[in-house]
């Protein structure tokens, strides 16, 4: 191999403003929130001679002493936690309040006797709280949301500066900026327009099951659009796809009246801009679509399965050689995608043109 | 970065930066903490994906590593720069990481700068192809000899750096790159790209 021909070293992908942005926010909430729990340096040599033990009388504690149900009960003496969810929607309980994160859902609670509270990181969850009666009210912090309750079941959901809440029970009310807006039940409020509360109109499924805009560990795929047409032999067009750009849900069922819900705030998404002007890109100047897909596809928000799809679709229409490969790598990435049945036909009828 | 402010001066005036801003940020002043995110998080990125390669959990793990460095701070004491020092944490959040779990290789990252007709267009798929099976390659094996080959071959720093970093011997280092090396190879018998990857890397070795 000659000096021209060598490959070099794997480029280190630099991370966009955006995510150093999350990465920033995401430190500062953990520090003014946790800053007796947080992470301690880990030691290089050595460290499970420490860890092992500790360990080992953690896991006979928690044998010994959780109680065997699915939610977590924080202790109500802990100072603050940190709650992050997996793949899979969980919840967690403490005190008379409990908690019901969506997948990929982050938070931090406060235990602190005088302001208990929440810190949403990222993601969405529904909270029930009992009737605070004489109690402190119980508040929700998200970006600059905050959100007090005086006994309710209501749900808040974030994505980088925009949230969102919705209560099915009782009444909060909602501080934003120098603007504070009460919430009743069957009401949602929106941080598109905080100075308005609208009726819900579909009342709100008892389990959240749509996952939050912002994965960052999970396999499963975030919302994404789904076609108009059928999905069986229709390839998609650019011009179905704006319309087809409601997120849908993750696992390819059809859109819950929650994910509707969600539009206005979606529409506001910087991502989802940038599809929208891809898509607007793609008669005229195919390739520069393509690549602005490919560059959108690789963050983690919900329109990076879109994105992927949509350059291999348009890879598809023009004979691009990797669209078999971007297909498979859609399908590696989001098996279960909304995108995942049209992509296995698309692949299908590639590999049966090489034949 | 330590190396562009010893050019712009003197290194002690390096030092009693680093000293200074390592002080105010340890005692929780927020705009000397973010000082130091803002200086040093380029530093720390590197050092992470360098290690890990690319996956969705970056972000996490940047948190993670800063979160680590502001608990640590009170115990620099300038004996290395404050960008090595912060490397070696990230080195060690790097290498917790490993050892709890696999870290999964995202493909997408394989393909995202791909630009249509451009003239490097196959070169680019292939740097990326070779690192997709490197760092799949390096998922399989153990998390000191992965952060050793990781940091002098791919990286290209010297043993001796390595060696400080990881706080090992430079034998150890030695030992455990040879070691992963020769665990890659026996990996890529059957994979020709990999080999001739490694065979790239191995002769760029510093």
């Amino acid at each position: 191999m000659t000096k021209d021909e060598r490959l070099g070293a794997p480029v280190v992908e630099p991370l966009s403003d955006a995510a150093w942005s999350r990465v920033e926010r995401g430190l500062w909430a953990r520090m003014e929130s946790s800053p007796a729990t947080a992470e301690s340096p880990p030691h290089w040599r050595r460290w499970w001679l420490v860890a092992a033990p500790l360990a080992l009388a953690a896991a006979i504690a928690a044998i010994v002493l959780v109680p065997r149900h699915r939610a977590t009960e924080l202790a109500a003496g802990d100072e603050s936690s940190r709650v992050v969810s997996g793949p899979a929607p969980s919840s967690v309980s403490f005190g008379d309040v409990h908690i019901e994160l969506d997948a990929s859902t982050a938070l931090v609670t406060s235990h602190e006797p005088g302001h208990p509270g929440v810190l949403l990181e990222r993601g969405a969850a529904w909270f029930a709280v009992a009737p605070r009666l004489a109690r402190p009210a119980f508040i929700v912090r998200a970006g600059d949301a905050t959100v007090r309750v005086v006994g309710t079941r209501f749900r808040v959901a974030r994505a980088d500066e925009h949230c969102e809440v919705e209560v099915q029970h009782g009444l909060v009310e909602v501080q934003f900026h120098d603007r504070v807006v009460a919430v009743g039940a069957g009401q949602r409020w929106s941080s598109e327009s905080p100075g308005d509360v609208a009726a819900i109109a579909v009342a709100p499924p008892a389990v959240a099951p749509v996952a939050p805009p912002e994965p960052t560990l999970a396999p499963v795929a975030p919302p994404e659009p789904t076609l108009d047409a059928p999905p069986a032999p229709a390839e998609p067009r650019p011009a179905t796809r704006k319309a087809a750009a409601a997120p849908g849900d993750p696992q390819g069922k059809p859109p819950s009246s929650r994910a509707a819900a969600r539009a206005p705030e979606a529409a506001a998404d910087a991502d989802r801009a940038d599809y929208d002007r891809l898509a607007a890109l793609e008669p005229t100047s195919p390739k520069a679509a393509l690549a602005g897909y490919l560059a959108l596809a690789r963050g983690t928000s919900a329109w990076a399965a879109p994105a992927l799809f949509a350059a291999a679709r348009l890879a598809v229409d023009h004979r691009d050689p990797r669209a078999e490969t971007l297909l498979g790598i859609y399908l590696q990435r989001f098996p279960t995608g909304a995108n995942a049945t049209d992509a296995r036909q698309l692949l299908a009828r590639l590999r049966q043109g090489h034949r | 970065m330590p190396t562009e402010r010893a050019v712009g001066f003197p290194v002690s005036a390096a030092r009693e930066h680093d000293l200074e801003l390592a002080r105010r940020a340890a005692t929780g002043d927020r705009p000397a903490q973010r000082a130091l995110f803002l200086e040093q998080r380029a530093n720390v990125h590197r050092a992470l994906f360098r290690i890990l390669g690319s996956n969705r959990e970056l972000e996490d793990l940047l948190q993670d590593a800063f979160i680590a460095i502001y608990r640590a701070l009170p115990s620099f004491r300038g004996e290395s720069t404050l960008s090595r020092w912060c490397q070696t944490i990230a080195i060690r959040v790097a290498y917790l990481t490993i050892s709890r779990r696999r870290p999964p290789t995202v493909d997408l990252s394989l393909v995202e700068e791909t630009v249509a007709g451009g003239a490097d267009v196959l070169r680019q798929v292939q740097v990326r192809e070779a690192a997709r099976r490197l760092y799949a390659a390096l998922d399989r094996i153990e998390a000191k000899q992965r952060i050793a080959f990781a940091l002098a071959v791919i990286d290209g720093k010297p043993l001796a750096e390595v060696a400080e970093l990881t706080d090992s011997s430079v034998f150890a280092v030695k030992t455990r790159v040879w070691r992963a090396r020769r665990d890659l190879l026996r990996r890529a018998r059957k994979d020709a790209v990999l080999a001739g990857y490694l065979a790239e890397l191995q002769g760029g070795e510093s």
